[in-house]
């Protein structure tokens, strides 16, 4: 009965969020809802790691080429199947998911440092795969459109707005999913392996098995990702995914508390606002250009390692043990 | 048959750089348990300052010694300011896990950012001491250069100094020591923590080597040290990230497959030959092919 309420009480938080974010849409700019749909995306892509290092404690360097594979696999659907863009985004997350879960089988093996070097390679080699074969469109990429809103929406709805829906509700719905998920036997069975692998074996959990499907979940999440982020600059290509947004997330989930979903929201925000205060403090100290394109990746990378200092548990644990 | 030649050797003079890079993973792996992903941002920073001196003296040997020392002097610190506060501070919970790997990233990140700030983002070029147009041979021009040659050279120098250091020295025996068992050499009376901090230095100054070895043939860029490390990284695991022999040999076997895949088949199939050779050990051999079995097991 207990669950029950439990799980009512997160479908009620989500719905709220949700129309929460539709007021927020109605009343910015288009700039913001464009930065928005942003922040959706990269809070999924957050989620995805977090459903992968902070409950099955695997560390991967690789979800920038993950979110490639969904990319990839979204756009061709649209341009070379035809297919609804609806449905290309949820063959992103398929793709990627199967994708995920077949280098999860190899990645079961492996311990800590070993798996982390592996996405690593992953990371830098597929990229330079993508640019190999015509139909990806090598460097150049190819096209990912979403298409315009529907006329129903009236004129004024304008092509940002419509990003932000459709990236704003990927996000809830799929993190929401990814949540009840983390509730149910799957999340407790991940905490096991995380905390105690040996302890999980004896429980009689398959440690192989459930390692390489947390793999498979979390590279599906991040497929969906990758699908939105192409859309929201409407191509694909090997550069949208460079090993530094793999680092970028690992930051936002560092930042939000790498054990707890509840801050993805928060981990998007300063992902997508670190360019921002860079850019800002760039124009301002007036530096070098090697200077304001090189700030982010600082700022990214200090955050990183200020966090995993001084908030080595998210600032969730720091504010209850104030409390 | 030329070709093949030439195959030979441009795996040799590739084989030999990967080699270094994958010693240096070794020695800190040895000395730390970490796998130093910012090894990248070291070797590319040092190098940013052999350039640099190399620019100012005109002469490229200065600029090879500087980037040597301050390689060394940038890895023993990193070891002593900023990784073993990090150790000490996260010490509980889940994080441990992910915290080195997380420290060496940031500080990789932190270092392409300064070089960034400090040399701009610009693609420079660094001249070698000895030509780099290949030999010519019957008449045609192979893809082996005398820089190509003095790579191997200097490199084969550097593995048998190596050497004589871990085998024939005090010191060696006590890298050895902490290395195999950091409790027993402790006991033994044998600074662990210096020993530690010295491997890191070595493991500096050997990418300080490669970085100078490298760039002459390719470019200088924050970034332009990146495959290096994953080449070094496979490399490693192919020697079983604890053996010093195991990692050259790791590195020359690499060097060889994505050489050969290169001249026979296409050089577009280097990283995928790369990815499933690193796939293939893990699901085959996980413990590398030249492991050690008295080695730590964790």
């Amino acid at each position: 009965m207990h669950k029950i309420s439990a799980n009512r009480k997160r479908l009620l938080t989500f719905i709220l969020l949700g129309w929460a974010l539709l007021l927020i849409g109605d009343r910015v700019g288009e700039f913001r809802q464009y930065q928005g749909s942003f922040v959706a995306m990269y809070a999924l892509a957050i989620a995805s790691i977090i459903l992968l290092t902070g409950y099955s404690g695997q560390l991967s360097l690789g979800h920038s080429a993950l979110m490639a594979v969904g990319a990839y696999a979204g756009a061709l659907s649209i341009n070379n199947l035809h297919l609804h863009p609806v449905i290309a985004l949820i063959i992103a997350a398929l793709v990627a998911g199967i994708f995920g879960l077949i280098l999860g089988i190899a990645a079961a093996r492996l311990s800590g440092p070993y798996l982390a070097g592996t996405t690593l390679a992953l990371a830098i080699s597929l990229p330079t795969i993508a640019n190999q074969f015509t139909i990806l469109g090598g460097e150049q990429g190819v096209a990912f459109d979403i298409g315009t809103p529907p006329a129903r929406y009236g004129e004024d709805f304008s092509q940002y707005k419509w990003f932000f829906w459709i990236s704003s509700l990927a996000a809830l719905i799929m993190i929401w999913m990814v949540a009840n998920l983390m509730h149910s036997k799957f999340g407790r069975v991940f905490i096991a392996l995380r905390d105690n692998q040996t302890a999980a074996q004896l429980a009689g959990i398959n440690v192989g098995r459930q390692k390489a499907v947390a793999f498979g979940l979390s590279a599906g999440v991040a497929g969906l990702a990758g699908g939105l982020l192409v859309m929201l600059i409407s191509g694909v290509s090997p550069s949208a995914f460079p090993l530094s947004l793999s680092f970028s997330l690992l930051t936002g989930a560092v930042v939000t508390g790498v054990y707890d979903l509840k801050g993805v929201m928060l981990g998007g925000l300063v992902l997508v606002a670190i360019p921002e205060i860079a850019d800002s403090v760039g124009s301002r100290v007036g530096g070098s250009d090697g200077f304001t394109i090189a700030l982010p990746g600082f700022l990214v990378s200090a955050l990183l390692i200020l966090a995993v200092l001084f908030l080595p548990n998210g600032p969730g644990k720091l504010l209850k043990k104030k409390m | 048959m030329l070709r093949f030649i030439t195959a030979i050797l441009t795996s040799l003079s590739a084989g030999a750089i990967y080699a270094l890079m994958s010693t240096a993973l070794v020695l800190v792996w040895r000395s730390t348990r970490v796998i130093n992903f910012a090894q990248a941002g070291q070797a590319v920073l040092t190098t940013y300052i052999g350039y640099e001196i190399t620019i100012r003296t005109g002469s490229y040997w200065y600029g090879l010694m500087a980037a040597i020392l301050s390689g060394a002097l940038i890895g023993a610190m990193i070891d002593r300011f900023f990784l073993r506060p990090i150790f000490k501070r996260v010490k509980s919970g889940p994080i441990v896990m992910i915290a080195p790997v997380v420290a060496t990233l940031g500080l990789l990140g932190i270092i392409q950012a300064i070089i960034g700030f400090i040399w701009g983002l610009n693609y420079q070029a660094l001249a070698a001491p000895v030509s780099t147009d290949g030999y010519k041979i019957l008449g045609t021009v192979i893809a082996f250069s005398p820089f190509n040659l003095m790579v191997l050279l200097s490199v084969t120098i550097t593995m048998v100094l190596l050497t004589v250091l871990f085998q024939k020295t005090n010191i060696g025996l006590a890298l050895r020591a902490s290395a195999y068992s950091p409790e027993i050499a402790k006991l033994s009376g044998i600074k662990v923590d210096a020993v530690r901090t010295l491997g890191w230095a070595i493991a500096g100054a050997a990418g300080g080597l490669a970085g100078m070895l490298y760039v002459p043939d390719s470019y200088l860029h924050p970034n332009s040290m990146d495959v290096l490390l994953v080449f070094g990284f496979i490399a490693a695991v192919i020697g079983g990230l604890d053996s010093l022999f195991g990692a050259v040999a790791g590195a020359m076997i690499l060097g060889f497959a994505i050489n050969f895949a290169a001249t026979y088949i296409s050089y577009k199939i280097v990283f995928p030959t790369a990815f499933v050779i690193l796939i293939l050990v893990l699901l085959v051999k996980p413990g590398g092919i030249f492991s050690s079995s008295k080695g730590r097991k964790d």
